[in-house]
């Protein structure tokens, strides 16, 4: 854990640089969906930490797992207490690049399509991720989104087979972030 | 009506009323009324913040998951989309301001709004944890102003 933290703050460190373009965001928004025979599950959180160094494409997000709102509160205890452990694991990071960020003019109002590989870490396991997203320029904004799926076993999170019905193996993930150019 | 009949009848009776009671007051139990619930610690939002500086791990295990009364100078008060989030700026970071962010409950949303900054504040809310900028509490209260 303490080796991702330092990760992270080299990662967030090295996106500021002298001519460095940065957008950052403290409120940006990210959903699970499992969708299993029994019930459709979703979480909410609105508290995601997300910076952008528009000039290596640099990007990284953090996200603390208590933020997560679940409809029922026996499903967020659960999903605290007995899936992602968020006392021991408070907090899922996102480390990596948007490669193709060259494509994306600050200056052309428009949506592009963006390429997105990293590393992603929850509930003490890191995995390559490569996803792919969009970017909308906007009034000076990118407005970011992604949809992809995670199979929660590949992050060492064990659904009990008596609730095998109520969740998914694979939850899909939607994150939507507007990030602003930082004055810093 | 013969004995055993009687017998399952009221099995079935019972049996119905424990799945109607754990359907409503376990499976689909209401969250906690954090406007409601009292405070398990109170402290200044300086010792809140230097806490988690000082010691994340430490902090962490003593404070995510609580229901904390903050009391504190507020900086500033920040709408987003339908939060409100009354901020407590300690530090200037690799993210701007850093400090603590108390998101509040949707009730709560009109009277944070009109909160003046450099003003003492006492909020309440759920301490979801620090993420190396801020220190996060959820569905928080004004408790006086």
């Amino acid at each position: 854990m303490r080796i991702t933290i330092i990760f992270f703050i080299i990662a967030l460190l090295s996106t500021i640089s002298a001519d460095a373009q940065k957008f950052i965001t403290k409120t940006g928004y990210i959903k699970f969906y499992s969708d299993a025979p029994l019930e459709k599950i979703e979480a909410h959180n609105r508290q995601v930490n997300s910076a952008l160094d528009f000039t290596t494409g640099g990007f990284v997000f953090k996200v603390l797992m208590k933020s997560f709102e679940f409809e029922k509160a026996l499903m967020q205890e659960h999903f605290n207490e007995n899936y992602v452990d968020s006392d021991k694991f408070p907090s899922a990071t996102f480390v990596g690049t948007v490669t193709n960020i060259k494509d994306v003019n600050l200056s052309q109002d428009g949506i592009y399509d963006i390429n997105v590989d990293g590393k992603l870490t929850m509930h003490g396991v890191t995995r390559e991720i490569h996803e792919k997203g969009t970017f909308e320029v906007k009034q000076e904004k990118l407005l970011g989104k992604a949809k992809f799926n995670l199979v929660v076993a590949d992050y060492k999170i064990t659904i009990p087979g008596n609730v095998g019905n109520n969740i998914s193996n694979t939850v899909e993930v939607t994150v939507e972030i507007t990030l602003e150019k930082a004055n810093l | 009506m013969k004995t055993w009949i009687k017998i399952v009848l009221g099995i079935v009776v019972i049996g119905i009323i424990a799945i109607f009671l754990i359907y409503k007051f376990v499976y689909n139990k209401e969250h906690p009324d954090y406007e409601n619930i009292e405070a398990s610690i109170s402290l200044t939002t300086t010792e809140l913040y230097q806490a988690f500086k000082s010691n994340k791990d430490d902090a962490s295990a003593r404070y995510n998951g609580q229901v904390i009364a903050l009391t504190g100078n507020l900086s500033k008060i920040e709408a987003v989309d339908s939060l409100v989030i009354a901020v407590f700026v300690f530090e200037q970071g690799i993210f701007g301001d850093e400090g603590i962010r108390c998101t509040m409950l949707q009730k709560f949303n009109d009277v944070a709004g009109k909160l003046q900054p450099d003003g003492e504040v006492k909020v309440k809310g759920y301490c979801a944890g620090y993420n190396d900028t801020d220190v996060i509490l959820e569905k928080c209260s004004i408790i006086n102003q």
